[in-house]
């Protein structure tokens, strides 16, 4: 058994190319421990990596410590929910959840109770008699989550396993899958597009972009401290600005001249802002803003969403996105200091 | 409503000749009027009866039992190599080949089949093992396409990742997975394939021996007999077809359904 340090996951310097193509992703290292959730692009590739459906050009895939990189995918012992979820459609859902146990000749006793342990733990008990095509996405899920998981396998790996519900369906599925993960403690790396999805599911974001390491991090990091402007503008909205350095603290932007924390740059170089649309403040003429960094708004388009507006505003020779919930016409903007994150140039 | 009187005259188009022959093979003497006159059913008697009959109908049957057999045995794996060929060029030519039954005349076929049958070397013509690889030929890609559709359908690459996941291995998900799924449409391709052989005429024609016509080859003698007669007879082969289809299903379907229970 692995000691408590060795990840359930890890890939080293993994490469793989599709062959005659140039799509595949290149020298990837990760890892994944207990209860850990990465989330990218280039991404069904990395899953089909690590369950054995595609073997690497380069590096290492290990599960708990062991080099599985020559393993066929059967003996990987990966729990993998497909996008389209897979289940056998002519066998019945209680059938469908014992298949790993069948292949795996546990007795016909133990296979129908472990099922049903399995059903209930994705709360689907009433159901293990129908066939996939009688149910509904949403439990469809779920079954093809009870039979990843039924036989105790090494890691669970998700491929965009919401992206074939409603939007409705999709938010309950979305804590299903947090609570039942939870409860089996399984290393899971869930593949998705939807950064929603990424930082409301995760405890850590792997974010890749053409096949190579981005970024990774808790949620928040990856939120309030993206590495570039494609982290910055791909998780959540942002405003990114062009900057030339004029002091310590000050910096020349299209909106107007901010007072910045200290950033540490010489005068006159040049460097990019992000300033996310909720920290920026707006006010109305009835209370105008006050203190440093107060500019005019002209509001160019104004989406309402019911909690929150979306405007686009002009401000100097720029504009910014911004997200308030006032209702008032906003005239004037205030960037507070303190939401002014420095990107390095890409 | 249109579209309701074209159906209508089509259904009508279709039945009245299976009609007709079903009077026909009741009456008792039908020369140059509308509907035959007197009835009987002794022609069923004199078929039944006739002994080049009899042989035809046993050689029909096990024709048709060889044949389908061989389309399972040959088109499963042929499918399943098919579908899961990465070369799309590869797989375009394979389509092409096994195709070609479909636009080539069975009578073609059986030419070829007559040239290098009749020599000293493979002088298998006239057995019944032959026609029935002719069949085999004619019918394959009719079995072939109904199988090879359904892999595309169900998304049959998918399961059996899936599958193999979860630690299953190649010959349990082809037992487990592969064939059960696939019922329905081996199912389907079996009873084309039954219904065209039974009723296969121009090639059976020619490459049959004397002891191995099937049952359309000698029928074709009885319509220069009574009427009566030729109509029972093509009744039967009617009748024939209908049982090989059904039959051929139920066995292909029972046989799956044992194996998905058994394993």
């Amino acid at each position: 058994m692995s000691s408590v340090t060795t990840p359930a996951v890890a890939l080293e310097h993994v490469s793989y190319r599709y062959p005659g193509t140039q799509a595949g992703v290149t020298d990837i290292t990760l890892e994944i421990s207990p209860g850990v959730g990465p989330s990218g692009c280039g991404k069904t590739t990395l899953l089909r990596l690590i369950a054995g459906f595609i073997k690497p050009d380069a590096g290492a895939i290990r599960l708990n410590g062991e080099d599985v990189s020559a393993l066929p995918t059967r003996s990987r012992e990966c729990g993998v929910v497909f996008q389209a979820y897979a289940l056998f459609p002519h066998m019945r859902v209680r059938e469908n959840v014992a298949y790993p146990l069948r292949v795996r000749e546990v007795a016909a006793d133990e296979r129908r109770r472990r099922a049903a342990d399995m059903l209930e733990l994705v709360g689907l008990t009433g159901l293990s008699d129908r066939l996939p095509a009688q149910l509904s996405g949403g439990q469809q899920q779920r079954v093809a989550l009870a039979r990843a998981l039924v036989f105790g396998p090494r890691a669970l790996l998700l491929d965009e396993p919401l992206s074939a519900l409603d939007a409705a369906t999709r938010a309950a599925m979305r804590d299903e899958i947090r609570r039942i993960q939870r409860a089996q403690n399984i290393a899971t790396l869930l593949i998705t597009h939807d950064q929603d999805e990424a930082l409301s599911l995760a405890d850590r974001i792997v974010l890749l972009n053409e096949g190579r390491f981005v970024q990774s991090g808790s949620p928040h990091e990856i939120y309030d401290r993206p590495a570039d402007a494609f982290v910055a503008g791909f998780v959540g909205r942002a405003n990114l600005l062009d900057a030339r350095v004029i002091d310590a603290q000050t910096i020349d932007t299209l909106i107007g001249r901010l007072t910045t924390p200290p950033h540490g740059r010489a005068a006159g170089s040049a460097l990019r802002v992000l300033v996310r649309p909720e920290r920026i403040e707006v006010a109305s003429a009835a209370n105008g803003a006050t203190g440093e960094n107060v500019f005019a708004a002209k509001v160019l388009r104004d989406r309402f969403f019911g909690a929150t507006r979306q405007l686009e505003i002009a401000a100097g020779n720029g504009r910014l996105e911004i997200e308030t919930a006032m209702r008032d016409d906003v005239t004037q903007l205030r960037v507070p200091r303190e939401a002014i994150q420095f990107l390095n140039a890409r | 409503m249109f579209l309701r009187w074209v159906t209508a005259a089509y259904l009508v188009y279709l039945v009245v000749p299976i009609a007709l022959l079903l009077v026909g093979s009741f009456g008792e003497l039908w020369l140059n009027t509308l509907l035959p006159t007197g009835s009987t059913t002794q022609w069923y008697v004199d078929v039944a009866k006739d002994p080049s009959f009899r042989r035809a109908f046993a050689a029909s049957l096990a024709v048709v039992a060889i044949t389908c057999t061989a389309c399972v045995a040959i088109g499963l794996p042929l499918a399943y190599a098919l579908f899961h060929t990465e070369s799309r060029r590869l797989r375009a030519l394979v389509r092409v080949l096994y195709q070609l039954p479909v636009a080539l005349p069975p009578l073609v076929l059986a030419f070829g089949f007559i040239l290098v049958f009749s020599s000293d070397t493979l002088p298998w013509l006239g057995s019944i093992w032959l026609l029935a690889a002719g069949h085999v030929v004619l019918t394959l890609p009719y079995f072939l396409q109904a199988v090879v559709a359904d892999m595309q359908r169900l998304g049959l690459r998918v399961l059996e990742d899936a599958a193999e996941s979860l630690g299953s291995s190649g010959w349990q998900r082809f037992m487990h997975i592969v064939l059960p799924a696939l019922r329905h449409s081996i199912l389907a391709g079996l009873i084309i394939v039954a219904a065209l052989s039974i009723g296969e005429f121009q090639f059976s024609n020619l490459v049959a021996g004397f002891l191995s016509r099937t049952y359309p080859v000698v029928l074709l003698q009885a319509f220069y007999g009574a009427t009566g007669f030729a109509c029972a007879a093509t009744v039967i082969l009617l009748a024939l077809a209908m049982v090989a289809a059904v039959g051929g299903a139920l066995t292909a379907g029972g046989a799956t359904r044992m194996n998905a229970a058994a394993a």
